[in-house]
């Protein structure tokens, strides 16, 4: 009973520290675009520099760190064990977090292995491929809302291109050449076959990551990602927040299939495999490893944001409205940490949920992966494209009702599917026919 | 096919579709985690009497928390002590002839102004060649070695740690019994308040070969002893 209390706390805890992480961010954008005015150039550019620092050094940095080892505690609690808890600060095990520090620390100080006959150039470089693209991705992300903040109009995103969707997919399409390369340079030809399988797997992925997001470019008429952010706060038929989740359910399955193969995570991760090929950073060790390792967390963290912003309306609270939400908290500054902390919040259920399908779910196997993805992910991305269209020009200019109609009926549909649990089938072999399975001949 | 699987069916379209199937997996896998969140291990040894209402969690986070062995189970040797903490062996040497292993070393000594009784000035058991077959206890005509510790042998950097000699054999709770030599006679090396003591101390007989607690749950020996006495046969 006292842990659950403890839990109680600790989470109401966390939520009174995403905000006042919000508002810190918002206020050190803010001095630094004063800064920026004082220096005579625009305030946006010292925001952005702020945001630099706090979004991508601080968020994503810290919660991909702290998910290394969320995902043997976590792991463990889904399995009901209790995970590591050796390390000890005055005999309190602090939930595995002092293994932060430790694991840290080993991966720091491990000895530097390179394979002789390895492609120098590229060898060094493969770690950095495969860490600056997806570190770079979380830029186009809007942690927060555009507000006035000591002056000036800041949000909490480091930069808001036009082709906001676009450079997703161009960037996150580099990410192959990091572990690609890792697998050539090595000399290796366990490494070898892995980098073949990140390739081919990644690059197959990205047509149903880029086909599936096409539904969502239609109803929000936008590729810039605060812009979609912003036209999720409407209400359809005057209640259901059109957020992507219930304008596109099919959308959003694909896309985070899509986009979790592209993480190279369990259930699809063909390019490691302990048992078989050892992994494309077989050759790698110390931090070179570590950066591998940590470009996939990372990966993580920047698929929760990018689905967040995307699908679960971005820093939108979920009961009442964002406009509702601005009268109540008051000042502007306080409306962009509550919005920064709910979208972090987010974050961190779709981190869990990550890890969950990871225990949920079995490896798949390397035809399956390409199956799923050419033979099943792409021809419903492309039909929910189309469908997607076709809905909207049947709108009223301006009203999404007949998309969200279509939207609500697939909920309804996998909801229902899922709910009815399959009956468990009558003993095949009692019949005069035989097995109601069909049995391969030749067995 | 001789025989079926259960599972030996065609895929239904539901389990086509894949997703269905897979939130119902995320479902279990985090009523799992949430429990083990918000509710604390169960820290009872005894796995079986959980409730699992809370956690799911079945560990036992073993060097901090042991199963405590069963009754009858032989564990290291102890020497018994008196309560007057010397060992209520007498040197006769039956426990190191009885020893298939011959692990165990005793040297005799006479016990100072006492003209009768002797004692171990040594006795060393090697416990890496114990084979833990109990012999030397059910040798022992003075119940002064018992293996009731619960204790398996340690883990150790060195075979010496293993040989242990009468300073760390002599430990556990102190036993006397009326028919001791000692008391009846009135040993002189043993002073006389003392002696009171373990008088009032002392058992009528000792019980290891009957122990209630190391016989299997619904036999007793001394049950049945009774219910044939109150027959009035055997």
């Amino acid at each position: 009973m006292t842990r659950f209390v403890g839990m109680v706390v600790f989470l109401g805890g966390l939520a009174v520290a995403l905000v006042a992480l919000g508002a810190g961010f918002y206020l050190l954008a803010g001095f630094a675009a004063g800064i920026s005015v004082s220096w005579g150039g625009p305030p946006e550019y010292g925001a952005a520099v702020a945001n630099l620092l706090t979004l991508m050094l601080v968020v994503v940095m810290v919660t991909a760190a702290a998910l290394v080892v969320a995902e043997r505690k976590w792991s463990a609690m889904m399995q009901d064990r209790m995970g590591p808890n050796r390390i000890k600060v005055f005999g309190a095990t602090l939930g595995g977090m002092p293994f932060l520090v430790a694991d840290a620390l080993k991966m720091l100080t491990k000895e530097n292995v390179q394979p002789e006959a390895r492609s120098r150039a590229l060898y060094n470089l493969a770690p950095v491929l495969a860490f600056a693209p997806v570190f770079a991705l979380f830029a186009v992300v809007p942690v927060g809302p555009k507000v006035q903040v000591l002056g000036y109009q800041v949000a909490l995103q480091v930069a808001s291109p036009d082709a906001g969707l676009l450079y997703l997919f161009a960037i996150a399409s580099l990410a192959v050449y990091g572990t690609t390369l890792a697998g050539w340079a090595s000399n290796n030809k366990l490494a070898m076959l892995g980098g073949v399988r990140a390739s081919s797997q990644m690059i197959s992925y990205e047509v149903s990551l880029g086909m599936s997001l096409v539904g969502t470019m239609v109803v929000f008429q936008s590729l810039r990602i605060e812009e979609m952010v912003a036209a999720q706060a409407q209400a359809v038929w005057g209640w259901l927040p059109a957020w992507g989740l219930f304008l596109q359910p099919v959308g959003f399955l694909v896309f985070f299939a899509s986009a979790f193969a592209e993480t190279k995570r369990a259930p699809f991760d063909l390019p490691e495999g302990e048992s078989e090929i050892i992994g494309y950073f077989i050759e790698y060790s110390g931090m070179k490893f570590g950066m591998f390792m940590l470009s996939e967390f990372v990966e993580v963290v920047i698929l929760a944001g990018i689905i967040t912003a995307i699908f679960l309306g971005g820093g939108h609270p979920l009961l009442v409205s964002p406009e509702r939400l601005r009268e109540l908290v008051g000042s502007p500054l306080a409306y962009g940490a509550v919005s920064a902390a709910i979208f972090l919040a987010k974050v961190l259920f779709l981190c869990y949920l990550q890890f969950a399908v990871r225990w949920a779910l079995p490896r798949f196997r390397y035809d399956q992966i390409q199956r799923l993805c050419w033979k099943m992910l792409l021809p419903t991305a492309l039909a929910n494209a189309f469908v997607t269209a076709a809905a909207f020009l049947l709108d009223r200019p301006g009203s999404l009702e007949v998309v969200t109609w279509i939207g609500v009926a697939e909920m309804a549909g996998i909801a229902v599917l899922t709910v009815a649990v399959a009956r468990s089938p009558e003993p095949a072999g009692h019949d005069d026919h035989g097995h109601a399975a069909p049995v391969p001949a030749g067995h | 096919m001789p025989y079926h699987f259960p599972d030996d069916r065609p895929v239904t379209f539901r389990e086509r579709v894949y997703f269905p199937e897979i939130i119902r997996g995320l479902g279990i896998v985090s009523r799992h985690f949430f429990r083990n969140l918000f509710f604390g291990r169960e820290t009872t040894p005894d796995v079986l009497e959980r409730t699992r209402r809370g956690s799911l969690n079945a560990t036992l986070a073993y060097p901090e928390e042991k199963v405590p062995y069963p009754p009858g189970y032989r564990g290291l040797h102890r020497l018994v002590p008196r309560e007057d903490g010397r060992p209520r062996c007498v040197a006769c040497y039956m426990c190191a002839t009885a020893c298939p292993a011959q692990c165990i070393y005793i040297e005799a000594a006479e016990v100072e102004g006492d003209p009768i009784e002797k004692y171990p000035k040594k006795f060393v058991i090697d416990e890496l060649r114990c084979v833990v077959c109990g012999f030397c206890v059910e040798a022992c005509p003075k119940d002064a070695i018992r293996m009731d510790t619960g204790e398996h042998a340690l883990p150790s950097y060195g075979r010496r740690e293993q040989v242990l000699d009468e300073t760390r054999l002599l430990r556990g709770p102190a036993v006397s019994y009326r028919y001791d030599p000692w008391l009846r006679r009135e040993a002189p090396g043993i002073p006389p308040r003392q002696l009171e003591a373990m008088k009032a101390r002392a058992r009528p007989f000792h019980t290891v070969a009957s122990d209630e607690g190391s016989q299997t749950p619904g036999f007793s020996v001394k049950a049945l002893a009774e219910e044939a006495k109150g027959r009035g046969g055997a």
